[in-house]
């Protein structure tokens, strides 16, 4: 009987953890008031309830994390790379600790400096699949709309209708769930809250701010429409992952599974 | 003919709100080689080319000239206090204090 109870308990942390995981690419404020040098940090991680950072670029058949495959930024329909700015660090979130990585960037131009980061394919040894979520964040300057709305064209993508760092708390944001450059009908979206305080010094995340009242807050799921649409309304100031699961061309990686997903965060402010 | 009047002004006060929803927006750097970059534009993402934009000390204009067609201005830092004005007609006037301008 105790061995049935573990058995329950295994596979229920096992599937918690095999979900809703989110590339997070973080800074503390997207809407600047005027040009800044500011911080970033890349991290994979479950935002809401922290019960498990990975490795960036882990790999089944080795030892070593496999680096980003590409990481720049757009300004005024310029692209910079920004490769070399990243920098390895080890997060430690709420229960491990795991390879991330640290950067700085120098948003001086007014507008906006769309990221993009596209990490290596990640190993999920509980469902022997690779995961790659290609991240999208939006940093503004002086208020000036520039490059927000962009189309990249990339293999998986969320193209936002609203501004990222333009959000208040209880209004919503709309994007449209793209895989090269077309809609995706239907895709399937976990949404999750960034329920915790990042700290910059210390590379680490914070206690929650809420608890959920259940297990389906913690990873809200829901779909777009038949032209890969979708809305959610926000309730709360802070940070918010979007992640369209599986919009991507590429299916596999190393003879195995692969999961491409289009990732976007948004930041809301209260209205005080 | 009061009566039609205050419509009129009416009319126009709220046409031109319509007109000029957007707001005026400049941001300028210290580029590090003793020039100065400010950048004009809207809140409604227009180009800010073509509009004025001063330099002011003291109360006197040292520079007077347009935004480009990238919507910037690159000029000389001046010595001592000074202000950058981003002049797109009235209620969009931007002023930037030189101290607030860094690398």
């Amino acid at each position: 009987m105790k061995r049935v109870y573990l058995a329950i308990t295994m596979s229920l942390l096992l599937s918690s953890s095999t979900f809703a995981h989110f590339q997070m690419l973080y800074t503390p404020e997207s809407a600047l008031e005027k040009g800044a040098t500011i911080e970033l940090r890349e991290v994979f991680t479950h935002p809401f309830a922290d019960e498990h950072t990975m490795d960036m670029g882990k790999q089944h058949d080795s030892e070593e994390n496999n680096p980003v495959e590409a990481f720049y930024v757009i300004n005024k329909g310029k692209k910079k790379d920004l490769l070399n700015t990243l920098q390895t660090i080890t997060w430690t979130g709420s229960h491990n600790t795991a390879a991330a990585y640290k950067s700085q960037y120098k948003a001086k131009r007014m507008g906006d400096h769309l990221f993009i980061l596209q990490p290596a394919p990640y190993y999920e040894a509980g469902e022997d699949i690779y995961i790659q979520q290609i991240t999208k964040m939006v940093v503004n300057v002086a208020g000036a709309p520039t490059d927000w709305d962009t189309e990249l064209g990339l293999k998986a993508e969320i193209v936002p209708l609203t501004k990222p760092y333009s959000i208040w708390t209880g209004s919503t944001f709309t994007g449209i769930v793209k895989g090269n450059g077309k809609p995706v009908p239907f895709a399937e979206i976990e949404v999750e809250y960034l329920n915790r305080d990042v700290n910059l010094d210390t590379n680490a995340t914070g206690p929650s701010y809420i608890e959920a009242p259940q297990d389906s807050f913690v990873t809200m799921g829901i779909k777009a429409d038949a032209n890969g649409q979708f809305t959610f309304g926000l309730p709360r100031a802070g940070w918010w992952g979007f992640c369209a699961l599986g919009a991507g061309s590429d299916k596999e990686y190393k003879g195995k599974e692969l999961s491409q997903d289009a990732m976007i965060w948004v930041q809301v402010k209260d209205m005080q | 003919m009061k009566k039609t009047l205050v419509v009129t002004m009416a009319a126009l006060v709220l046409l031109s709100t319509n007109a000029f929803a957007h707001t005026a927006l400049m941001s300028c750097f210290d580029e590090g080689d003793g020039t100065i970059t400010c950048e004009g534009g809207f809140s409604d993402g227009s180009s800010a080319s073509g509009v004025e934009f001063r330099v002011e000390q003291n109360g006197k204009v040292i520079l007077k000239t347009k935004m480009n067609e990238y919507s910037e201005v690159n000029f000389k830092k001046p010595a001592g206090a000074y202000q950058a004005i981003f002049n797109a007609g009235e209620g969009h006037t931007v002023y930037v204090d030189g101290n607030d301008i860094v690398e």
